[in-house]
């Protein structure tokens, strides 16, 4: 039944998730702004350039892989917002990054319901590349 | 571009992300709530069971898998670990929805972050569902468990 409780638990909750992803994701928007202007960002974009070129994407956009496979989506988004991409390029990454993402937290996890570490991370990682190897090439 | 510029837009464009991506969070995470308190969970654990027998596993597992649908990895976990200490779910049962939920878990939420930052919402939410039901259901053709409880094994046929 729908009560006034059902209201103030979801907006706790509500409160709740944007404070956690406005820790991460301001600081993260912020760091790579100051990446930007300075020249730094460039300079990762160079390096990643080859590997990202696989999946259509910038060089930059490795930023993006990697903090939100180590830390969660949050920190994704706020390189996602920061850098720019074409609409094909962001939904290329929300789809390689909604496969596989938050991986310490969430491997001990499914951990604990009974997978192995290593089928796992190998599922995930397997579905966001292949996901965008392929549709780099379709979209 | 002066430092001073340089600090305005990094805190400025974070907020606005922030903003721009609460807009979406908030409302949803209070519609969660309804949809638990309206019994929508209930509902959506029935109507998955043509899933769950698409994918071969027993009708108990519909709850939790559900459950870690709608609302993530951690809430499904814990679910799944009671219905199995309750002895409702078979260890293959327990395997197949635990691996469909690490690819794919907190749908509504995860697909809407996206979408706030401007990534096709639709497009992700089928091929995020549609790839790991598929994984799933060829998962489930290869695996052969023992029938006796507790011990059940990965193995291929």
């Amino acid at each position: 039944m729908v009560t006034k409780d059902t209201f103030i638990r979801g907006s706790k909750n509500g409160i709740h998730t944007v404070l956690m992803l406005a820790k991460i994701i301001l600081p993260v928007y912020f760091i790579v702004t100051v990446l930007k202007y300075t020249g730094i960002l460039e300079y990762i974009a160079i390096i990643f350039e080859p590997v990202m070129d696989i999946f259509g994407l910038p060089g930059e956009a490795a930023l993006a892989l990697v903090l939100g496979n180590a830390l969660n989506i949050y920190a994704a988004l706020g390189v996602i917002s920061s850098i720019s991409l074409t609409a094909k390029q962001i939904t290329i990454l929300a789809v390689m990054i909604s496969f596989s993402h938050t991986l310490f937290v969430e491997t001990a996890v499914t951990k604990k319901i009974g997978i192995g570490v290593l089928p796992i991370l190998a599922t995930r990682i397997g579905l966001a590349i292949a996901s965008g190897v392929i549709l780099n090439l379709v979209l | 571009m002066s430092a001073m510029e340089i600090i305005k837009e990094g805190l400025l464009g974070g907020l606005t992300s922030v903003y721009s991506i609460a807009l979406i969070v908030f409302p949803l995470m209070v519609f969660m709530e309804i949809a638990k308190d309206i019994g929508a969970l209930d509902w959506l654990a029935k109507s998955s069971k043509p899933i769950t027998r698409f994918m071969k596993i027993s009708d108990n597992s519909a709850f939790p898998l559900a459950i870690g649908l709608v609302f993530g990895l951690a809430f499904g976990a814990g679910v799944i670990i009671q219905s199995a200490k309750e002895g409702n779910l078979d260890k293959r049962s327990l395997l197949l929805v635990a691996l469909f939920l690490a690819c794919c878990h907190a749908v509504f939420e995860d697909t809407l972050l996206f979408v706030a930052v401007g990534a096709n919402g639709w497009f992700l939410l089928a091929i995020r569902t549609v790839t790991a039901f598929a994984l799933t259901a060829i998962v489930s053709k290869r695996i052969k468990i023992k029938p006796d409880k507790g011990t059940g094994t990965l193995s291929d046929k």
